[in-house]
C-alpha cells in the first residue's frame, strides 16, 4: 500500500504555519464544534508541545476534526478497504456454495447452514456466526495493533504530538477509528449476506431458534442488532490492541500479540478446568448473540457482554493512557 | 517522578474499582428484613398453598453428577449428541413461561439452537431447532386437569416440580429444617433443608428455597455425599410474576420443519408415584416411556426411604408381551445413548453407570438394579436371587 496519504500533515489545519500566529489566535477561542477538549486537557500535554518554538500560539486541531481526518485516513487505506471485502467475501462464498451443492442436511456445519436454501436472509447469519471465532478478530487485530504503532513505525508519531494534538485525544481518536472499525466489520458481513441471500435464495419470513416466525424485516433489524451485539464483543479486543500498540514501534508484533490473545482466550474459555476464569475471559459472550435470535428476545446476553467489554475498555484504556502517556517518542 | 506515577495511577485504579464493585455484588445482601420465622411443616404447607400459576422466568440448572461433559467447540450448534442424558451434564438454561394449568412453554436454551416445549389446552409442540423437527402431541382431554409436569417433556424441569416429587419422600427418614434466610432471583425465600437419616445413602442433603411471600419454590439444590459442589441444582435466576404475553402458547411448526405426529397412549395412574424411584438419571432421560413399560416386569423393592434398592428382572422369554419388548428396547436404548455408554464401566457382576447422586448396576444376567446407594449395596442386592 501506499504510505503517501500517511503524513503527519495530513489535517488541513494542522498545516498552518507555525508562524501565521495573527490568524491562529483569532478562532482558537471559537472552535468549530465547540468541544473545548484543549482548554480542559491536563498539564501533561505540555510535554508534547514543549518542542515547538511557541507552544501557546500554536492552533489545536479540534476533535471532530481530528477524527474525521483519522476516520477518513482509515478507510481510505487498501489494508482497510481489502479486510472489508474479504469480510463480505465470507457470506458470498456461503451462499454460492450452497446454491451450487445439494442439500445440507439439518444439524451438519455450522448452525443454520441448513436454512439457507429455504431463506435467503440465514445466509448473513451463518456468515456472522461463521466469522465470530477467527475473521473478525483477524481484521479487529490488524487495526487495533496499527493504532499507535503504526504511526511509530512510520515515523509520524512525533509529528502527530507536535501538531499538537495532545497525546490523550490521540489515543482517544486512535481508538474511535477502530471502534468504528469495529462497527463496520460486522456490518460488512451482514449487509453483503442480507444482499446475496435476497439475490441468490427465496426471501420470507424467517423462523426464529423458537421455531417462531417473523417478517423479513423485523428479521433484518434482528440482524443489525447481532451486527451491534458483534460490533461491542468487538471493542474489549480492540482496547487490547490499543494498549498492546502503545508498547511497540513495530505494528506487526502489536498485531499478531492482539489476534494471538483473542484465540488464547478461546482456547480457555473451552477448558472446564478453568471454568471460574471463563466468565472474565472477553471472548466468553462472543456467541451469546443467539440470544437475540430468540421469540421474545433475551436481552441478557448483551446487557452482559457490554458489561464485560467496558471493564475491558476500562482497564486496558488505563493502561494504554499509562503507557503512552509517559512513553519516551523518538519516532 | 511523582508525575509518572500520576499518569499509571488510573491503570491501578481501574481494577481495583472492579475487583471492589465484584466484592461487592458478590457479598448477599443482607439489609433485607429477615422473614418471619417458619417451622419446616409451615414451610411446606407453603409450597403446598402456592397459588402462583402465571410467571415468566429464567432457570439455570446445573449438574455435577460426573458424567462426562459434552465439548462445545466452534460455531456449530449445542447439543449436537441429540442425547437426552446430555441435559444432566454440565449447565443449562431455559427460559419458563407459564399461564394457568393449560399454557406453558419451556425453552430450553442452547448454544445456537434452542429447544421447545409448548402446550395450549391439549395441544402440545415440541420443537428442536438444531435439527428443525417438531413433535405435534393431542393431549387426551382428561391430561389438562392434571399437573403439567405429566406432559412437559423432561427439559430442564421447573423447581416447582422437582420440590414436590422430593416432598414425597419426607418421612421418617429425612430430618427437615429451616436454614437461614436465601435469597434467588432477588426474592428473599425460606431455606428448607432436608438431611437423609441413612448413612447409607449418596443423597447428602436436599434445599429448597422456598419464596417467602408466595410460598412458590424457587430453587432445589441436591448434594452428594463427598462432593464440594452441589450435584444437581435448578434454581430460578429471574422470576417475573404475571401472565406471560399469551401469543407466546400460539405455536405452529416454521415452513420447512419435519414434523411427526405422535400418538398419545391411553396414561395409566400412578406413573409419578413410580418415577420417584429412580429419580435422577433414567426419570429425566426416558420419564414417559421407560418407567411405564418397566413397571410392565414387576419390580422388586428392597430396602426403604433413602435407602431405596429397585431391582428390575431380566425379561423372560416364557412370557413375551410387547410391552415387556419394548421395555427392553427403552433399557436397551438408554444404554445406547452415547453418553451413558460412556459413562458406563464394568464391575463385579456386570457393568455399572456411577452418578455421584445414583448408581446404576446391569448384570450380567440382565437384571438392573438402580438406587442412590454405593455400588456394593446393588451387588450385594443382585446376590440375594
Amino acid at each position: 500500500m501506499s504510505h503517501s496519504d500517511w503524513s503527519p500533515v495530513q489535517d488541513p489545519e494542522a498545516q498552518e504555519p507555525a508562524a501565521g500566529e495573527p490568524e491562529a489566535q483569532a478562532p482558537a477561542g471559537q472552535e468549530p464544534d465547540g468541544h473545548g477538549l484543549a482548554a480542559r486537557e491536563p498539564a501533561v500535554h505540555r510535554l508534547t508541545v514543549q518542542n515547538s518554538p511557541a507552544p501557546g500560539a500554536r492552533r489545536r486541531p479540534s476533535s471532530g476534526s481530528l477524527l474525521a481526518s483519522e476516520l477518513k485516513q482509515l478507510f481510505r487505506r487498501r489494508r482497510i478497504q481489502a479486510m472489508l471485502l474479504a469480510l463480505a467475501a465470507i457470506p458470498v462464498v456461503i451462499a454460492v456454495v450452497v446454491r451450487v451443492s445439494s442439500a445440507v442436511p439439518p444439524g451438519r456445519g455450522p448452525a443454520f447452514l441448513d436454512r439457507i436454501s429455504q431463506n435467503g436472509l440465514f445466509v448473513a447469519v451463518t456468515a456472522m456466526l461463521v466469522s465470530v471465532p477467527l475473521f473478525l478478530p483477524l481484521t479487529i487485530g490488524v487495526v487495533a495493533g496499527d493504532t499507535i504503532a503504526g504511526e511509530a513505525g512510520l515515523g509520524t508519531l512525533r509529528y502527530l504530538l507536535v501538531a499538537p494534538a495532545g497525546r490523550v485525544r490521540l489515543l482517544l481518536v486512535k481508538y474511535a477509528g477502530a471502534a468504528a472499525f469495529c462497527l463496520s466489520a460486522p456490518l460488512a458481513v451482514a449487509l453483503a449476506g442480507a444482499g446475496i441471500g435476497w439475490v441468490l435464495f427465496p426471501v420470507g419470513p424467517v423462523a426464529l431458534l423458537s421455531g417462531d416466525l417473523v417478517e423479513p424485516d423485523e428479521a433484518l433489524v434482528r440482524m443489525l442488532l447481532i451486527a451491534a451485539y458483534q460490533a461491542v464483543s468487538l471493542l474489549g479486543l480492540s482496547a487490547i490492541g490499543l494498549f498492546l500498540s502503545t508498547l511497540t514501534d513495530v505494528p506487526v508484533g502489536a498485531m499478531a500479540a492482539t489476534i494471538v490473545l483473542s484465540v488464547v482466550s478461546q482456547v480457555l474459555d473451552q477448558l472446564p478446568q478453568l471454568e471460574w476464569l471463563h466468565p472474565w475471559l472477553f471472548t466468553h459472550n462472543w456467541f451469546g448473540f443467539a440470544d437475540l435470535l430468540r421469540q421474545p428476545i433475551g436481552w441478557d446476553s448483551f446487557g452482559d457482554n457490554a458489561l464485560l467489554q467496558a471493564g475491558y475498555i476500562a482497564v486496558f484504556g488505563a493502561l494504554a493512557y499509562g503507557r503512552f502517556v509517559s512513553k519516551d517518542v523518538l519516532s | 517522578m511523582t508525575a509518572i506515577w500520576l499518569r499509571w495511577t488510573p491503570a491501578v485504579a481501574v481494577p481495583a474499582v472492579i475487583a471492589a464493585g465484584v466484592l461487592a455484588g458478590s457479598l448477599p445482601a443482607s439489609a433485607r428484613d429477615p422473614l418471619p420465622e417458619k417451622t419446616p411443616a409451615q414451610v411446606l404447607a407453603m409450597i403446598g398453598q402456592h397459588q402462583t400459576k402465571s410467571f415468566s422466568g429464567t432457570v439455570e440448572q446445573s449438574s455435577e453428577l460426573g458424567l462426562p461433559d459434552v465439548p462445545q467447540v466452534g460455531p456449530t450448534s449445542g447439543a449436537g449428541t441429540g442425547s437426552l442424558a446430555e441435559l444432566l451434564t454440565g449447565p443449562h438454561s431455559a427460559r419458563v413461561f407459564i399461564d394457568g394449568p393449560t399454557k406453558a412453554r419451556i425453552q430450553v436454551m442452547d448454544r445456537m439452537a434452542e429447544r421447545d416445549a409448548v402446550r395450549q389446552g391439549n395441544e402440545l409442540w415440541l420443537y428442536n431447532s438444531k435439527d428443525n423437527t417438531a413433535t405435534h402431541v393431542t393431549l387426551p382431554a382428561a391430561a389438562s386437569k392434571e399437573s403439567r409436569s405429566h406432559d412437559m417433556p423432561a427439559g430442564v424441569a421447573t423447581p416447582e416440580e422437582l420440590a414436590a416429587k422430593m416432598l414425597e419422600k419426607l418421612d421418617g427418614t429425612t430430618d427437615a429444617a429451616v436454614a437461614e434466610d436465601t435469597e434467588v432471583a432477588g426474592r428473599a425465600a425460606y431455606n428448607l433443608v432436608l438431611t437423609p437419616r441413612s448413612a447409607v445413602t449418596l443423597v447428602g442433603s436436599v434445599a429448597v428455597a422456598v419464596d417467602g411471600e408466595n410460598g412458590m419454590p424457587l430453587s432445589v439444590e441436591v448434594r452428594a455425599r463427598g462432593q464440594q459442589e452441589p450435584a444437581f441444582r435448578t434454581a430460578f435466576s429471574s422470576l417475573t410474576l404475571g401472565a406471560p404475553d399469551a401469543a407466546l402458547f400460539n405455536f405452529s411448526p416454521p415452513p420447512g420443519a419435519s414434523v411427526k405426529e405422535l400418538a398419545v397412549p391411553a396414561k395409566p395412574n400412578g406413573t409419578k408415584g413410580q418415577a420417584d424411584k429412580n429419580r435422577t438419571g433414567k426419570d429425566l432421560a426416558d420419564k414417559n416411556s421407560a418407567n411405564k413399560d418397566l413397571r410392565g416386569h414387576a419390580p422388586t423393592v428392597t430396602g426403604s426411604g433413602w435407602e431405596r434398592i429397585v431391582g428390575i428382572p431380566a425379561p423372560s422369554a416364557s412370557a413375551p408381551s410387547a410391552s415387556r419388548e419394548s421395555g427392553k428396547q427403552s433399557v436397551d436404548r438408554l444404554l445406547n445413548d452415547p453418553l451413558l455408554r460412556q459413562a458406563t464401566v464394568t464391575v463385579q457382576g456386570g457393568r455399572a453407570i456411577s452418578t455421584s447422586l445414583v448408581n446404576v448396576l446391569l448384570t450380567d444376567d440382565g437384571r438392573t438394579f438402580v438406587g442412590s446407594v454405593p455400588l456394593e449395596r446393588l451387588q450385594a442386592a443382585a446376590a440375594v436371587r
